[in-house]
């Protein structure tokens, strides 16, 4: 409660920072997995013996680089710097701990940022204007800077879903930062850098196949079945070891943040399962779909692979990363750092606290145009349900707490408050904490929201 | 199979003549061009139903018409291990089925596909565009919970203000005054027996009609020498591309079935009042909001009369399309059927639009 509330309506805040992220995600990896593509393809075509598809290829690499240098150095930056803009603002608390957890993590992040954006306009510019090798070599530079950025930047992502016991032991005692390495090698770390290595690579072939179907097929026959074939090829590794990859990476999520999946497939046959699993089942669906086509339409038939099919590609692996990165989110509930804070920012910790004297009590957001109960459930709403809930619109409490009268709307919220073991909202909702007077305006408000502005308008000027 | 040595493929080619097949199918060319994308859609939709048959097969083993509806399907729903998965893809299926063939049409439309000799090709498709609507609405009602029993209801003023016979057949369709069990019957029926017996002749000549004249190409195109025309063989190529839009319709259809699973509402009661917002599927719309308009517009039945009148010279017209503009040699019906296309397509996603905008 030291910070103002960021409300977006309809979407939700957490909303903002998806959007961007997957996006991002789309971009970033390309920009990890496109850094080792562009050596690799140089150094294949210095290898070729035909001069004609020699000459093809490099005009085509000479092409490639700058739309890669484009989009990773601009959208890809741009996006990035985006989604610290939308966390800070979404989730301060959170965002708060990482910094002061990771604060040289992240000066590290940033170094390797300049040298591969540096080394991104350096491959582009340099093209006949150096030595092949030393050109080869910019490039190879630009591949190491940017694995080194999700080297780091993977450890900080996945402390939040798994911080470890170690960091855990410390966490609120000041010296959290002693066990940076502890938390930064936590326990989904490296089934993590994997999986999203594979996701690299994946996307380096599937942007590559972008830039590929833009070559005449009919001009250049072999250099276009060379170049489509070849990214398809990039599709391989994760179909091997994706599956395998995702089982470790399951394995290593603690039980207790698996129970939302496993609950999920145990009810699959009766269709009540949870939305990480709906989500999980999206990656599976769609990631078989992307090599199927990819086969289909590239692989045997790369002449005439064109634009629209490389974006129907692009669009599936869109919806394969957006559903992996929604897995992910949904793994952490109702954690937003694993059993240390919860998602809507309060630390486990504070719990006891916020029950006994309240959890605004030292706020300073208070709306001062309406009654004090009705500011105090607005407040409620908004630190307590704004991160996940939006009053009219996605996860809406308008639509969940829809023909509830006033008992049945305070039943619930008593099962929130209580968390009990049994509770069907323990494993994915943060506790409800507040005083008994401070639940109550939380009702109200809710209560009288969901049952029409009119009556919202009468509570706000009682 | 491409191993013509196996003894195998040896035995089914003397029985059933592989190789003419083969033969035939990469002799078989499809065009190749800006606009090839729309080609699939016809492929997409024959897909959509066969999953629906496939389906609709399985939902067919427990569901039970009658007054027992709504019990098997809520057993389905939730009883039956995957039934909701079934239900729910059948539904989905239905509708991305109907949307596959709409864009179809406007397709071949748009590329004047229906020009001399797929004159009969533009008629079947909209034969069978008719009868998808039908199946569409037959199976609407047979959950029988509050939402179809209630738009049913809705759906069936359509017919009932076709003058003259138009309450005979709403009345046949019913089984009586009201929507009741007898009516689920009729429609259980019409469902997975009259429907089908109709349709699959009819997609099996329209097919025929494909194969025989093969894919239209762009006005622009024919008017191209034959040498910079640019086409692909039916077999492998343009199959095999087939099969990954299939493949993506089946991930659609998949990510449809499980992220949104269908809904089933509570069992009707034919006593209670309306549900707020009822309103027919989104294909009916359009004409569902027409009707509305002129309802508003004009005294007593006579809007809805009007309307229904309207609505079948539009179709009528739709139809006939292909004896006004016959060939690339009459630009001027040319350009007139391409501003009448443009129009209906307006109309159609204008009021569809309005319709939902009333409904907020």
């Amino acid at each position: 409660m030291n910070y103002p509330f960021w409300q977006v309506p309809v979407i939700g805040s957490g909303w903002v920072i998806g959007i961007i992220a997957i996006y991002h995600v789309m971009i970033s990896h390309f920009a990890v997995g496109g850094g080792f593509w562009l050596p690799l393809a140089e150094r294949r075509i210095l290898r070729e013996q035909n001069p004609e598809l020699r000459n093809q290829w490099r005009d085509h690499l000479v092409r490639h680089s700058k739309f890669f240098l484009i989009l990773t150095g601009v959208f890809g930056a741009v996006s990035g710097v985006g989604i610290w803009f939308a966390i800070g603002l979404t989730q301060p608390e959170a965002t708060s701990t990482l910094i002061h957890n990771f604060v040289f993590g992240w000066a590290m992040e940033w170094v390797f940022f300049i040298v591969e954006l540096t080394t991104a306009a350096v491959y582009y510019y340099t093209w006949g204007r150096i030595g092949d090798k030393l050109h080869q070599t910019v490039g190879w530079v630009y591949a190491g800077a940017s694995i080194c950025t999700l080297v780091i930047i993977n450890g900080i992502l996945t402390f939040m879903l798994t911080p470890g016991e170690t960091w855990l032991s410390v966490a609120g005692t000041g010296n959290e930062a002693s066990k940076f390495w502890n938390a930064f090698f936590n326990p989904t770390y490296w089934p993590s850098l994997v999986l999203r290595i594979l996701v690299c690579t994946s996307l380096a072939g599937i942007w590559a196949m972008v830039t590929a179907s833009r070559i005449d097929g009919d001009k250049y026959p072999e250099m276009k079945t060379d170049a489509v074939k070849w990214s398809v090829r990039w599709l391989l590794p994760s179909f091997v070891l994706m599956p395998l990859t995702m089982i470790w990476y399951l394995l290593s999520v603690p039980e207790s943040q698996r129970a939302l999946l496993t609950l999920g497939m145990d009810t699959i046959g009766y269709g009540t399962f949870s939305q990480v699993t709906r989500m999980a089942l999206v990656i599976i669906i769609t990631s078989a779909t992307i090599v199927g086509v990819a086969y289909f339409i590239a692989y045997r038939n790369p002449r005439e692979f064109t634009f629209s099919h490389a974006v129907a590609v692009l669009l599936l692996g869109l919806i394969a990363t957006g559903a992996g990165e929604y897995s992910r989110e949904m793994l952490r509930k109702p954690y937003v750092i694993g059993r240390h804070m919860y998602s809507n920012g309060e630390r486990v910790s504070e719990v006891k606290d916020n029950n006994l004297k309240g959890y605004l009590r030292n706020t300073l957001w208070l709306n001062q145009r309406t009654s004090l109960h009705f500011a105090q459930g607005e407040a409620m709403f908004r630190g307590e349900c704004g991160s996940c809930h939006t009053l009219r619109g996605y996860r809406s409490l308008d639509r969940l707490l829809a023909g509830r009268d006033r008992q049945s709307v305070g039943n619930i919220l008593q099962m929130l408050h209580e968390n009990k073991p049994d509770s069907p909202y323990r494993r994915f909702m943060p506790p409800l904490t507040g005083t008994p007077a401070e639940i109550e305006a939380l009702g109200d408000y809710l209560y009288y929201q969901s049952a029409g502005d009119v009556k919202a308008n009468q509570l706000a000027k009682k | 199979m491409n191993d013509k040595n196996s003894s195998l493929y040896h035995w089914f080619d003397e029985r059933l003549g592989l190789d003419e097949i083969i033969a035939f199918a990469r002799h078989k060319t499809v065009p190749v061009h800006s606009q090839s994308f729309w080609y699939y859609w016809g492929g997409i939709a024959l897909f959509l139903f066969l999953v629906q048959g496939f389906t609709g097969i399985l939902l067919l083993v427990y569901y039970r018409p009658g007054a027992e509806a709504f019990e098997s399907v809520r057993q389905i729903t939730f009883n039956m291990h995957f039934g909701w998965l079934i239900r729910s893809a059948h539904a989905w299926a239905a509708n991305l089925f109907i949307f596959a063939i709409m864009v179809h049409m406007f397709s071949v439309f748009f590329m004047k596909a229906y020009r001399k000799p797929r004159e009969m090709g533009w008629i079947s498709g909209l034969l069978l565009l008719f009868i998808a609507t039908l199946f569409g609405f037959s199976g609407y009602l047979l959950p029988m919970d509050e939402l179809s029993y209630f738009a049913t209801k809705v759906g069936l003023a359509l017919p009932n203000s076709v003058p003259v016979v138009g309450p005979f057949f709403a009345s046949l369709l019913r089984g009586g005054v009201e929507v009741n069990d007898f009516t689920v019957q009729r429609f259980f029926a019409l469902h997975v027996v009259i429907l089908p017996a109709i349709f699959l002749p009819l997609l099996g000549f329209h097919l025929w009609l494909v194969q025989k004249h093969g894919n239209a190409t762009l006005p622009s195109e024919e008017s191209k020498p034959a040498a910079e025309r640019k086409s692909i063989p039916f077999f492998p190529n343009f199959l095999v591309k087939d099969l990954a839009m299939w493949l993506i319709s089946l991930n659609i259809l998949a990510l449809l079935a499980s992220i949104f699973p269908w809904e089933l509402g509570k069992q009707y009661d034919a006593l209670a009042p309306a549900p707020a917002g009822i309103h027919p599927e989104w294909y009916f719309m359009s004409p569902f909001h027409m009707l509305k308009i002129l309802g508003n517009w004009m005294p007593g039945a006579t809007g809805e009369v009007v309307g229904m009148l309207l609505f079948s010279i539009a179709l009528v017209l739709w139809l006939l399309i292909p004896f006004y503009d016959r060939d690339s040699s009459t630009a001027r019906q040319g350009r007139i059927a391409h501003y009448f296309g443009i129009f209906a397509v307006a109309a159609l996603l204008v009021t569809t639009a309005l319709g939902y905008w009333g409904l907020r």
